[in-house]
Order: structure tokens, then sequence, then C-alpha cells
């Protein structure tokens, strides 16, 4: 069959750079699942995009759906036909509704029973005619972030749609993408091209897009980016940090990248690199330009035009960011002028959350946190220290570099502890306690930063949890999810290994005990499986697969680093062990024991060889795992486990579970029961999918 | 030289040219020209609007005693509404740039995402900053909300920072040396006024008076709307806000606070809208283009 490509463009108003990635991937993928849910399977689908316009290319769409046969059920045949086989008026009226003639109606078996159908042969409609039915839909049921109306306010997207182009080979797809009426004209960038650009089809449309200054490859924009920017830094002897996201970011805000350099006051080079850092890539997405040991005073930016042509973009983009550091070195003077202790009383009136009152409160159930917390890990020693940087933790909050640039938060209070000659330990404590921002950022550097970073986390979670603010779907206001993925990640690198509970309760317990919200108790139960999915997702991205981290969670989750090491061995068994009998076996257990409760088996009760083999293999085990696991040598009680699958799969084999005796049935169950009870202390095994 | 009094009479020209009427700046202190009812009660109901005026913002907690060379208590904003938005409005809005000499292909001209949102009124929109060069120089809002209305038709909202573009054409480091007349500065015309409102809305403003004041204008406003007077209703609305930046400069609003008074201005907002949209027997004057010649 005659096959053709489809391309499609939608044009708005400058989408927002966050939303972009997932309008293009849904526009896609919606397209792509339509067409073959029609019948119309392309050979490929591409995707583009750029601020101004979400691109859709299905490569060889089938010029018309496949004909297909059709039955159409109708009145019960019991009632269409009479006794002697002639045709009622039921039978009349269905063939008549059916537009079919009463000669051709069938009797088929169907779910109702014999029932009287005509089949027929629908023939399949032109691929043209199915896209304009299919494209308004998906781009109608697009969701984003955050959408808007304008004009008469009666459509809504994530920005005004401001036209349409939608071709079938180098036909007019007759459509209409939210009351916009596709063409086969397009236009190019908004400063550097002019007019219209009639296209004949795909080929000739990314040909004719980047003739006007218009890249639709996002991709192709970022590589572009780091590649300039590299050239224009090393023209001045320096090089661009690798910044991937911030190229990201910067390929999404233009159609055209264009790099220009400009350079600071190099007086500004005795600020600290972090803040002359943030307000160039936070404050004006500039990429900084770093030299051999130090910074550079030249900066790299992206600008959607072609040529700086009269110098007006580097100019103006240096007295910007002249201006802002300007503004941040007085910001530094000024805030050097007093110490973070002597700021403490101004986070009273420092709302942490409406219903949790101040930072300074905040501060105080820190201080006694941390503290716990260095306890219960056993850094007793660290323990003033870690007060000390929890106190001090907050007071940047109230700092204007902090109000300013919010992006230095614990950074800049970190550089001020350091600049009035706290230890290494506290500034560095502070200066990391956001730590890890993301699932790629490390964890804060040293162990007091890691406790004062638990300690914030922890106090965070309670007092929202118990005010009952948690997070729901997409909506987490307070970034919760990333402050226990947090606690997660750094209980795991540090590899602290405790029962968090504890200290999770006495977060909990700081708070008021009057707040309105969740009970301590209720708030705890909602963090316990808030904290269990985190830890499947940090388990999950380590490389454990679904399964088995769905046997380990049951083994407990509020010790997170151990919950790691049960992961990892098993992960790691998995490859060298032969699961699959043993698997088999505890799902076979898990369904004979159900809830009912078990005794002890006594051998006296045994019945044959197999069973007891398998009574004496378990002690074995059981003897050799009461030594493995507490020392948390779990490759090796692993081993210890899968050897004893010969003789469960003999048992099974072998042997009744439920016999006819009560005793023996009971007894059988008690000695299942408690396999399942000492093998399943690091992973539930019956969890694990293995092919039947 | 491109001075401010230059600019604002390009950019008032312009949008003159491109049929808006030309309002006067509001008479009651406002924190933004969105507070003035040629925005605020416009942008609510059907009838077409395009308004244009200056509109002197007061930000009291934005004093800093003429010494920061960016803040001022008092800043000047150009604004314009277009209801129902335009589909060209982005163009047009570069082409009055062009009015000022500023040629986009000569410059970086981005629309980058920032939505707006007023708790104070009721309102949010979606939009843009227009940055150029690096730097912030108009909010591009589509109002999607005012008063707690929906709003159909959409308007579009152009709010230049006449300081900041100033200061950029002119390439000066501070709002004081911007040229208001070819002769004067803006320093030399408002820096003793920045000086004098710093020092009075952080240390002298009675806080018993404010706080009296804004109890006051509430009682106020609900009985000019309890006497079917919207205009007054909403007079009496602003000056609340207006207490209430005043008491938040002394630092006199507590955190809790905060949230039940922002509520109380919002709920007398969205009555003022409510009786506003109701009140109109008759439609309320039009501004609207005429039929366009051609369509592009």
């Amino acid at each position: 069959m005659k096959r053709d490509d489809f391309l499609l463009e939608i044009r708005t108003e400058e989408i927002p750079a966050a939303a972009l990635a997932g309008a293009r991937g849904d526009l896609a993928r919606g397209i792509a699942e339509a067409l073959a849910e029609a019948g119309l399977a392309p050979a490929e689908v591409q995707s583009f995009a750029t601020p101004r316009r979400l691109v859709v290319w299905a490569k060889e769409v089938p010029e018309r759906q496949s004909d297909r046969d059709e039955e159409v059920l109708g009145p019960p045949a019991a009632v269409a036909f009479d006794a002697a086989g002639k045709p009622t008026k039921a039978a009349e009226g269905f063939a008549r509704a059916q537009k079919s003639d009463v000669s051709a109606l069938l009797v088929v078996d169907s779910p109702r029973g014999r029932t009287v159908a005509v089949r027929r042969t629908v023939p399949g409609r032109p691929a043209i005619d199915v896209l304009a039915e299919i494209v308004p839909r998906v781009a109608g049921a697009l969701t984003f972030p955050k959408t808007m109306r304008w004009g008469s306010g009666e459509r809504s997207f994530v920005r005004p749609v401001r036209g349409v182009l939608a071709m079938l080979g180098g036909r007019v797809v007759p459509l209409e993408v939210l009351g916009v009426r596709a063409t086969n004209a397009t236009v190019g960038h908004r400063v550097l091209s002019d007019g219209p650009l009639t296209v004949t089809g795909a080929a000739d449309y990314f040909q004719k897009l980047r003739g006007a200054y218009v890249e639709p490859d996002g991709d192709a924009r970022r590589t572009a980016i780091l590649e300039s920017a590299r050239r224009l830094a090393s023209q001045v002897g320096g090089r661009i940090d690798a910044d991937a996201d911030l190229a990201s970011v910067l390929a999404d805000l233009v159609e055209w990248p264009g790099l220009v350099r400009g350079a600071f006051d190099p007086q500004f080079l005795d600020l600290p690199e972090e803040i002359t850092t943030t307000a160039m890539r936070v404050h004006q997405k500039f990429l900084p330009v770093r030299g051999t040991d130090r910074l550079l005073p030249h900066f790299v930016a992206v600008m959607d035009n072609a040529a700086d042509r009269r110098g007006f973009i580097a100019k103006g983009n240096e007295w910007v960011l002249n201006a802002r550091l300007a503004d941040a070195r007085f910001f530094f003077r000024e805030d050097s002028k007093e110490t973070l202790k002597s700021r403490l009383p101004e986070l009273e009136r420092l709302t942490f959350q409406d219903r949790l009152g101040s930072y300074a409160a905040k501060t105080a159930r820190l201080a006694e946190l941390a503290g716990s917390i260095a306890e219960a890990v056993g850094l007793r020693e660290i323990a003033p220290e870690v007060r000390t940087a929890a106190t001090l933790s907050k007071a940047d909050l109230v700092t204007r570099m902090v109000r300013e640039f919010t992006d230095l938060q614990g950074v800049m209070g970190g550089l001020y502890a350091r600049a009035e000659g706290q230890p290494e330990s506290v500034w560095k404590a502070i200066y990391d306690q956001y730590r890890p921002q993301s699932a790629t950022d490390d964890p804060p550097r040293g162990e007091t930063g890691a406790v004062l970073s638990l300690a914030d986390r922890f106090d965070t979670l309670a007092g929202l949890f118990r005010a009952g603010l948690l997070p729901t779907g997409s909506r987490d206001p307070y970034g919760l999810r990333r402050a226990a993925a947090g606690v997660v990640a750094i209980a795991i690198s540090r590899k602290w290994r405790l029962d968090w509970r504890p200290v999770a309760r006495k977060a909990l317990d700081l708070y008021p005990a009057e707040l309105p919200g969740l009970a301590p108790e209720a708030a705890l139960a909602e963090l316990q499986t808030f904290f269990a999915d985190r830890l499947r997702n940090h388990l999950e991205r380590a490389g454990s697969s679904y399964d088995e981290v769905s046997a380990v969670v049951p083994a407990g989750t509020w010790d997170f680093a151990d919950a790691a090491e049960r992961a990892s061995a098993l992960t790691d068994a998995r490859r060298r062990l032969d699961f699959r009998s043993l698997v088999l076996a505890f799902k076979r257990i898990r369904n004979i024991l159900g809830a009912e409760p078990a005794g002890e088996a006594s051998p006296g009760l045994y019945r044959e060889d197999s069973e007891r083999a398998l009574a004496a293999d378990f002690l074995q085990a059981k003897g050799l795992l009461e030594e493995l696991v507490p020392e948390r040598r779990y490759s090796e009680a692993l081993e210890t486990i899968a050897s004893i699958s010969p003789s469960l799969d003999r048992f099974f084999v072998e042997v009744l579970v439920n016999a006819p005796e009560d005793d023996v049935r009971r007894n059988r169950h008690a000695l299942l029961s408690a396999i399942q009870r000492e093998f399943t202390k690091i992973a539930d095994f019956s969890e694990i999918v293995v092919e039947k | 030289m491109l001075t401010l009094q230059r600019l604002i009479a390009e950019l008032c020209a312009f949008w003159e040219s491109e049929g808006c009427l030309i309002e006067q700046p509001y008479d009651n202190p406002v924190g933004a020209g969105t507070m003035h009812p040629a925005t605020f009660l416009r942008v609510l109901g059907p009838e077409p609007w395009r308004c244009a005026y200056v509109q002197p913002s007061r930000r009291p907690a934005d004093g800093r005693y003429g010494q920061n060379p960016f803040r001022l208590a008092k800043h000047l904003q150009l604004q314009v509404v277009l209801k129902p938005s335009p589909e060209d409005v982005q163009e047009v809005f570069l082409r009055s740039l062009e009015r000022l000499g500023i040629s986009a292909a000569d410059h970086d001209i981005r629309f980058e995402e920032d939505n707006w949102e007023s708790p104070t009124l009721g309102a949010w929109g979606v939009g843009w900053q227009v940055v150029m060069d690096g730097m912030e120089i108009t909010q591009f809002t589509y109002f999607q909300q005012a008063g707690g209305i929906d709003l159909a038709p959409i308007s579009a909202e152009i709010t230049y920072g006449l300081e900041r573009i100033a200061m950029f054409l002119n390439k000066v480091d501070s709002i004081y040396d911007v040229p208001w007349t070819e002769s004067l500065t803006y320093g030399q015309v408002r820096r003793s006024e920045e000086e004098e409102l710093s020092r009075y809305y952080f240390e002298v403003a009675d806080v018993e008076l404010a706080a009296l004041l804004l109890d006051r204008w509430e009682g106020e406003a609900k009985r000019a709307l309890a006497a079917g007077l919207v205009i007054p209703a909403y007079e009496a609305t602003l000056a609340c806000s207006h207490q209430f930046n005043v008491l938040d400069a002394r630092g006199a609003v507590s955190a809790t606070d905060r949230v039940g008074v922002i509520r109380r201005v919002r709920d007398l907002a969205c009555a003022c809208a409510r009786a506003w949209v109701a009140s109109r027997v008759a439609p309320a004057p039009a501004v609207a283009l005429p039929e366009p010649a051609a369509a592009v």
C-alpha cells in the first residue's frame, strides 16, 4: 500500500521551557498511539519542539485503513424466528435497521446465547480523514503543569495557539486545532525571518525552517550551544563547566541559538565564587568561564539571534551582570558586619510555615534533634559541634544576600560561618545542609553535615505531616518527597544502620502536642509508607529490579542502609544462583499457610524421610543464618537459604502437606511456617517474579 | 539620550495609535497599575477595552532611603490593557519597542515564563517576563481571573517598568542617574521624596493609626457596597490594601495576621468585582479597534 509522511506543527506563543519536553513527548505519543489504534501505524514517529512550536513527524503512514469484517448482533434467535423457522417482526426490524436483507441474517453463538447477526465488510477509511479526527482530539487532551485561556477565552492550552500546519504527503489535512485551521504554511524565526513559508512536505519543511533561522531539534540546539560556548571560552584561555542542565534549559528558550561572550569587572573576582556563579547561572542563565585554577571575568550568554550585529547584546548583558554583582558585593559587605549568632533573634519573625511557627522555633528543635541523631548513629563526640551548626544553620535566611539570592541558602551561611572562624566541620555542615538537592546531587561532605541535613529533613517532614500537609498526586509544594529521598540517600551513603523510627518519632514529638492536624502516632504511620516509597525508588535507581525491591521491603523499611544491603545482596545473588525453584517453593508456602497461625514443629510427628531431611537441613541452615544475618553477611546468608532448595523440592514432590491426620498436617504447617519466618528476614522470596 | 518623559510620551503615543484610550493615573496609593479600576474592573465583563496609562506604584517595603540603585518605594509603571487579547499581541508589543528605537534584530528579546498572582485581588494570570539582553523590561500577562471571577474574554496586560527601561536605554547604573529631562535627573526630581518616604514608612508611620484605618476602610467598603456604590467600595478596598502595606513595612504584621488580612482584602475585592459585574445594567463604554482593513 502507498504510504505518506504525516507532518504536524502546532505554533504557539512561547511555551515555558519546563513544559516543553513533556508537551512534545505527549503529543507525539498520543498521535502514534491513536494512529496504531486506527490501524494506521507509522513506520517511525519523530518529534521536535522549540519555544514556539511542537512538531510531530509520523513517517510512512498507510494511505488508508484495511477493510475489516464486522459482526453486528441483533435479537436472540428464539425471538427472531418462530417455531417454523420463519423470520418474525423482530428479525425484519433488525435487518431493516442494519440496511440488510432478512435472508442475509445469520445465527451465531454469542455471550447472550444463540443470536441473530449481520456480517459485513467495513471499508477502511483514508488516513487523511482519520488524521483529521485524531489530531484535534489528541491536541485537545494534552495536559500541562498550568494551562491558560486567551482571546475570547473559550479554549485552553499551555500558551495561545497561533498557527497549525498539517500535511499528509503533499496534501493539507483538513483539521482544526484549538480553533486554528491547518494550512501548508509556517513561519520562521520571529526576528530573523520574514513572511510565511509555504511547504510541500516533511523534507521541504525542515529545510525551509532551518533556512528561516529555526532549528527544530532541541538536542541539536543544545549541542550547538555547548560547542560554541567551549570555543568562545577557549578564545580567552578558559573552559565552560559541564552544565548540561543549564544548556538544556537554554536550548528550550530559543529557536536559533547564537552565542555571545561578555566580560565583567574583574574586581568582582574577589567575591566568593559561589556568589558570582549563582548570579551568572541562576539569575542570568550565563555559562561561567573558568581558567586553570579560578574563575575568569568572562561569561558566555545564549541569545535568540544569529549575531550581535551592533554589540548591544554583549554590552547589555555585561551591564546587567555588573549591576547584579555590585548589588551582591553590597549585600556581602553589609551582611559581614553582623555575625550569624547576632541574627538569631530575627528568626523569631521569619515564618517557617504558617501553622508551624517561626524559624527560631525550628532552630531550637533542630539543635535538639541533631544532637540526638548524632548519638543514635554512634557519634556522641560530634554532638556539640552538631548543635552549634544546627543553631546557626538558618541564620543566613535573614541575610540580605540570601533574601536576594535564595539559591544560596546554606551556602552563604557556611561562608559567613567560615569567615567568623567557626571550625571546618561546623561551617561545612551549614554549607551542605540542603544537600542532596536531587537524585544526582552529592550528600553532605562530612558527618556533621550529614547529621544536620537529616535533622532538618526529619523536622520538616514531621512538621508538615503533623499539620496534615502531605503531598498529593503531583503536588508537593514543600518538596517533601525530595526531603525524604535525601534522608534515605544520606543514611545509605553513610552506611548508618539503624532503625530511624525513634528519630522520626522524636521529630514528631518536638512539635506542640496540641497542633491541629495529625497526631504523632498517625503521622508516623503515614511517614512509614512515605519513606518506604522513597526507599523503593532509591533501590530501583541503584540497580535492583522492581520485584527484588518488593521482596526486600516487607523485611523492614526503617533501616534504609540495611535494606540497601539486602537489596544489593539479593540482586547480586540472582545473577549467581538459581532462585527459580526456591521462589516457587516460597510462593507455594505462602498459598498453603494463609493467615492461620502455626505452632512449633515436633520431630516425633514427622512421617516421611523427605520431611525429616527438610527439617534437618532447615535446622542446620537456621543455625548458620543466626550467625550470618546479625553480621549482615547477606550474600552468604542467601547462599545458605538457596542451598535448601533441593530438599524443599523433594518435600513438595513426596509429601502431602495437608495430610488427613490433623496432628501430622499441623506439624507440617509448623515446619513450613518456621522456614518462612526464618528465611524471609532478608527478603520475601515469594515476591520475586519467575517464569512458571 | 531618551529621557524618561520622552519614553512615556512615545509609549503613550504608540498605544494611542493602537486604538487605546489614554487613562490618567489613579489618584490613590496603589501597589501596581493592575489595581487601577481601568484594569481591575475593566477586565471583567464582555465589553472590549483598550487603554494605557502611567501608574505611580507605591510599595512601602521596597523603600531604600534613596540609596539602592534599583529599588524604590514609589516607581512608575506604564500599563496597557487589551481586551480581548489580540492575536498579534506579541508583535504589537515588539513594535512598541521599535518606537523607542529598539530594533529586535539588534537585540536578544525573549519571553520567559513568569506567571502573576495577586492574593489580595483574587486575581491571577499566565505569561512571561520579557527579557532584553539579560534585563527584565516588561511583564506580560494574560489575565485569567480577577476578583475571584473567571474572565472571558481574556485581557492581555503589558506592564513596562519605566525606570528599568530608562536605565537600560541610557546605560546608567542607578535609577537616580536616569535623565528625566535633558537637564534634570531622576535623582534630582525624586531622591528626597524617596528618602522621606522610606524614613516615614520604616520609622515614623503610626502603626496604630494604620491598623485603625485598615479596619475603618474595611467597614467603609462594606457600607459603600451595601449602598450599591461599587467604585467607592473599591476605592476603600484599595485604601485597606495600602494600609496593610504600611503595616507590613513597619514589621507590624505577624505571619498569622498576614494570611488573615490578605483574606479580608480579597473578600472585599471579590465583592466589588461581583457588584461591578452585576451593576452593569447598561454595557460599559467599549473601546475597540476599528474593524481591521484586511486580514493578514
